[in-house]
């Protein structure tokens, strides 16, 4: 490791040119921190006053125990470029001597966890993109891939576990070319269906240098470019054109001594290019070491310019492959350079970045800052997500200074996100108490961090929930808030089993709310205490917490629980009407389906409460149809101001219409948070107000009023229009050998599993299967496969959609669907029965 | 028999011969309690009346009517409303309740704010519409009194207002959670609504609309009418946004001058003014004289 001051790596921050936020991501178990470690034992930036202690990444004992990455960390790295001409092979940004800074941050691979991935993205701008080089590209490779694209974040990429192909599947040279060469096709599919101009194409090619091949495990790893550099002295070529020979349909005619793009010779093939310089050199180290020719490993060595030391000739086998290979080619040398190469600086990314991350106008004080990554202009700095202290219950805000510097004793806008500017809902004014560098788990203060730096923060915990915008400007809007992947949809509740640990249980749920981005926790009516995350495995890593960590007293936990949706799938059947508790207000609404599209566009944040009306409605107009008087008469989103519900003003010339909007809306919240049928939160339903009347002084339409009648005629709307249950669907993606796949089958066809795609890896006897399971089924699904395949298939599941729960109406009591929602009604302490419209429905 | 039977507006003595009688040999007597309130507390009543007397808030009226509409048909039933049954509150949609329910209706009447005011020395036959004003929040200013008001001063009318009366009310949140936990009663002030109207008035001359009024409108603010501690004071809008100290507690009133007034109404106004150079000055100048 290097040993740097905090000076030292303050003097590196003033050079934002030459910093690189970046976030390590990958498929679970693709070798994410493993490749991370090789990194951080060559370039891992340690205090000189920590120096000697323990391992800079302190990381958790079940982080450990279970083999996977739960929290996503944060490292510095240095790195430097000595040799001029590589400065000089930085395109299309300005860089600044050869001393570099590159925060790291290392992500979870499960999906569960993808929270986690989603708040690394927003703090970083290029991502390292891990596969696996015999699994391939995977359900979690796509969906973060894809999340890191819609952040316009610029991809590199490493093919990882090369020594796997070698040792175990003993593949030819062509065949290893062949897989990569698939395995980056994949990639750049997902890469160009998520095409951004503005991001440009970033496509990934081994011949420009932004694919790397190789083993974390054993500290290895090269790019095209390294061979190239070394081949282009050799041949006295430019290594441009070199870079370009070595991969592709290019050869060396050693007959003719020259370069062509055909295969054969005179009847015979010529060997590719990559296969010859690049592949060669490596497969005869492993030839010859695992089949321990020691005559040979001498010259060879001796030929390929490797020096080892005396300790290590001694070695034998894989402990000398090791070696060998780490000393030929380190893969610290051929990432970091990768990285500095590849990937873009702040004051690149920030350029591009800057719209889709700033929800003000592009032209106020505050988006010029961003775009110019100006440590002189007003603070922007985004909290990405809060990362629990030793101090029991204190967290670090960690984030990103995207304009201005921040320090100590700055006094700050602490903007939540529900922060509109110009009100004071969701804002604090503090001063920061300290700045932090954060360095795996260990912390050291630093004074100031100008913008395009990560950071942690002390002393703002309090006034954010889990993330916001940090600002000095008084007119800034809010940062973007960041859209998840996955949601919480499954649930379980919790009880203390000893009355007096209550309290501690209530500040115990805070402070889990605090530390994970995606865990929701909440009250229900009855009482019930519940948490809810995004699958179980997350549910059982935040209850393991609450119970040791954050409220540290013994607690009972109910079985898992499905959390649905309430919908309708037609028209209301009739103009549904209700009258304010005075009788002198009323209001008629008709609720109907959204179209699944909308709903989908509304939960990835394509159309969003935050757009311009105007630009909102032609979206809604071109791509679903919509009338354009309609859409822009959109009065909200909900529930929570953004859900995937809608109100829309139909009426015509009603006089003081706006003066009753406010309370309208907040019932809309209301309802939509806790539908008809079984207080579940409404999911995919327009609603439209087709007329009101008013009691013509404004005393007598007061919030008291107009807002119960709101909810009960969304009821009454809701269940005049055929309401419907909607059930979560997890995609699940499960690796196995040919040989269980009947067991498979049999699993998923008894949990009412969908199998839609099965595919064979090309050059493996394993099998990929997707399919639909639903969540409710879902419980235990890994145990029952694990024993149905002899433990050899592995599921990935991740929620994918929403569906209707087959088997009748929810309000008929008698079909399995009503037995679900009176069973659910039984658990929150509601009237078993479902309130006919009736309830809320008042005759004229 | 269902009597709705008006309380007036200062103590428990201001009810009417006829309408006492009714309560002491009534079955169930209630007491409408949430649009405006008496000067004396519900015990003070019980006292005089010699009986119980069943407190009915908003929540009763409103969601429960049929406990106070039972029986009716055969018993007599006893709705005391503060003020006038049918003054500046109606309640109208319990009659209607009550007439489906075939129950007879009778009603006595007493004194209301809509006929109190003339105290105050201005004529009744020349109001306008009344308005009332409510609490504005941050994000919700109702303003559609604005354009009444500018309705009556065209034609030269006085406007009455009745000012926001908050007991009993939930915070949206306790609404939303059900639960029965009442905000501390409020009473807007003379004070808070000249300022709000004021406000108001700002945010219509910002969108080119306003001339209402403005602040050197003439208005008097008026506390506890028909009580014994009645009390007027008269002058400019921003002369009375700080009347509150001399005005006392609540009940208030306002009314803002329309134009035509008569000579004997400025006369009898101006005895309560805050500073009557002031009054005489605008007096001249904007009301004397114009029809």
């Amino acid at each position: 490791m290097v040993n740097f001051t905090v000076e030292e790596v303050r003097q590196l921050m003033n050079k934002p040119t030459n910093v690189r936020n970046m976030s390590v991501i990958a498929h679970v178990d693709h070798g994410k921190s493993t490749l991370t470690d090789s990194l951080l034992s060559k370039a891992g930036i340690i205090s000189a006053a920590k120096a000697g202690d323990a391992r800079a990444t302190d990381t958790r004992a079940d982080e450990q125990e279970r083999g996977i990455t739960i929290k996503s960390t944060a490292i510095s790295l240095y790195g430097n470029l000595t040799d001029p001409e590589d400065i000089k092979d930085i395109v299309g940004q300005k860089t600044d001597g050869g001393d570099f800074l590159i925060n790291l941050i290392d992500s979870p691979g499960h999906v569960d966890f993808s929270s986690e991935v989603t708040a690394a993205l927003r703090v970083t701008d290029g991502a390292l993109v891990v596969v696996d080089t015999i699994e391939g590209v995977c359900v979690q490779t796509e969906t973060v891939l894809r999340q890191a694209l819609g952040e316009r974040i610029k991809p590199v990429v490493i093919i990882n576990k090369v020594d796997r192909a070698l040792l175990e599947l003993q593949v030819e040279k062509e065949d290893l070319y062949q897989s990569f060469s698939r395995t980056i096709e994949s990639v750049n599919v997902i890469i160009s269906t998520y095409f951004d101009k503005s991001l440009g194409d970033v496509q990934v090619y081994p011949y420009k240098g932004t694919v790397a091949f190789g083993s974390g495990l054993h500290g290895w790893a090269f790019t095209v470019r390294q061979f190239a550099v070394r081949y282009a002295k050799k041949f006295g070529v430019d290594r441009n054109k070199m870079m370009e020979r070595l991969w592709g349909d290019n050869y060396f005619n050693p007959h003719t001594k020259k370069w062509t793009t055909k295969g054969t010779h005179e009847g015979k093939t010529l060997e590719r290019a990559f296969n010859q310089f690049i592949l060669d050199p490596i497969f005869r180290i492993f030839a010859a070491v695992m089949n321990f020719k020691k005559d040979e490993i001498p010259t060879l060595l001796e030929k390929l310019n490797i020096k080892l030391s005396a300790d290590d000739k001694e070695k034998e086998g894989k402990q000398l492959l090791k070696v060998v290979m780490r000393t030929f080619l380190p893969a610290a040398d051929a990432l970091l350079e990768m990285l500095i190469l590849h990937l873009p600086s702040p004051v690149t990314a920030q350029k591009y970045r800057a719209e889709t991350l700033y929800e003000g106008p592009p032209d106020d004080e505050a988006c010029i800052g961003i775009r110019d990554c100006d440590p002189k202009a007003p603070l922007m700095l985004y909290v990405s997500k809060m990362v629990p202290t030793s101090d029991k219950g204190r967290f670090y805000a960690f984030g990103r200074v995207f304009a201005g510097t921040v320090k100590s004793g700055l006094k700050v806008r602490i903007q939540g996100p529900n922060y509109t500017p110009g009100k004071k809902d969701d804002l604090f004014i503090k001063a920061i108490q300290r700045t932090v560098l954060m360095m795996g788990g260990k912390v050291d203060p630093i004074d100031d961090v100008p913008a395009g730096n990560i950071l942690g923060l002390v002393g703002i915990d309090q006034f954010l929930l889990k993330s916001g915008t940090l600002t000095t400007s008084e007119t800034a809007h809010n940062l973007k808030v960041m859209k998840f992947s996955v949601s919480p949809v499954v649930q379980r509740s919790v009880e203390v089993k000893n009355a007096q640990d209550l309290p501690k249980l209530v500040e115990g749920l805070k402070r889990l709310s605090k530390s994970d981005p995606c865990v929701l926790t909440s009250i229900s009516e009855s009482g019930e205490h519940i948490v809810a995350g995004a699958g179980e495995l997350h549910l059982e890593i935040c209850l393991k917490d609450l119970e040791e960590d954050h409220a540290g007293v013994p607690l009972r936990i109910s079985d898992p629980v499905v959390s649905y949706r309430e919908t309708v799938s037609a028209k209301s059947r009739m103009t549904a009407l209700s009258k304010s508790p005075n009788k002198h207000n009323r209001i008629y609404m008709i609720a109907e389906p959204l179209d699944e599209e909308v709903s989908k566009d509304i939960e990835s944040g394509k159309i969003g409460p935050r757009d311009d009306f105007k630009a909102r409605a032609r979206v809604l107009a071109d791509d679903h149809g919509w009338d354009v008087t309609d859409a822009r008469k959109i009065w909200c989103f909900g529930p929570d101001t953004n859900g995937t519900n809608l109100l829309v003003d139909q009426t015509k010339a009603v006089q003081y219409l706006q003066e009753i909007k406010d309370s309208v809306v907040s019932g809309f919240q209301w309802a939509t948070r806790e539908g008809p049928i079984a207080e579940e939160p409404m999911r995919s339903i327009r609603f439209n107000i087709m007329d009101v009347t008013l009691h013509a002084d404004s005393i007598h339409r007061g919030t008291g009023q107009v807002m119960p009648t709101t909810r009960r005629v969304l009821y009454a709307a809701t269940l005049l229009a055929e309401p419907g249950l909607l059930e979560p669907v997890f995609l699940v993606e499960i690796q196995v050998p040919e040989s269980a796949m009947g067991g498979v089958y049999g699993v998923l066809t008894r949990r009412r599993g969908h199998v839609f795609n099965e595919e064979q890896r090309p050059g493996t006897p394993l099998f990929t299967i997707k399919a639909y399971l639903p969540v409710m089924e879902s419980f235990g699904f890994n145990a029952d496969l694990r024993s149905h395949t002899s433990g050899q298939a592995f599921p990935q599941s991740v929620f994918d959609h929403w569906q209707i729960l087959p088997g009748g109406s929810p309000i008929d009591s008698t079909s399995k669907v009503g037995q679900v929602v009176q069973e659910m009604r039984k658990r929150k302490g509601l009237k078993i029965e479902v309130p006919g419209y009736e309830n809320y429905y008042d005759k004229l | 028999m269902l009597y709705l039977i008006g309380l007036g507006l200062g103590d428990e003595t201001d009810i009417t011969v006829k309408g006492l009688e009714i309560v002491r040999r009534a079955s169930r007597v209630y007491l409408e309690s949430y649009t405006a309130i008496l000067l004396v507390d519900v015990a003070v009543l019980e006292k005089y009346y010699g009986r119980e007397v069943v407190v009915a808030d908003r929540e009763m009226v409103e969601s429960a009517s049929d406990d106070i509409l039972n029986d009716a048909q055969n018993v007599d039933v006893a709705f005391l409303v503060v003020g006038d049954p049918f003054g500046a509150t109606t309640h109208t949609d319990l009659v209607l309740r009550a007439r489906s329910l075939s129950i007879p209706i009778k009603t006595i009447p007493n004194a209301s704010i809509m006929s109190a005011i003339g105290s105050t020395g201005l004529q009744l036959y020349n109001f306008g519409q009344t308005i009332s004003m409510v609490f504005f929040t941050d994000s919700w200013k109702p303003a559609s009194f604005y354009d009444r008001v500018r309705e009556n001063r065209n034609i030269g009318l006085h406007t009455l207002v009745l000012l926001d009366i908050k007991v009993k009310e939930q915070s949206v949140e306790n609404i939303m959670r059900g639960r029965k936990i009442f905000e501390p009663p409020r009473y807007m002030t003379v004070g808070q609504c000249c300022s709000q109207m004021l406000e108001i008035e700002e945010i219509k001359k910002a969108e080119g609309e306003g001339g209402a009024y403005d602040e050197e409108s003439l208005a008097v603010g008026a506390a506890r009418v028909g009580g014994v501690s009645e009390k007027f004071v008269s002058g400019t809008l921003k002369q009375l946004c700080e009347a509150d100290e001399a005005l006392g507690g609540p009940l208030h009133s306002l009314v803002l001058l329309g134009r035509k007034t008569h000579e004997l109404e400025s006369d009898y106004v101006r005895a309560f003014a805050v500073d009557t150079e002031v009054w005489d000055r605008i007096w001249k100048r904007d009301y004397e004289g114009k029809s």
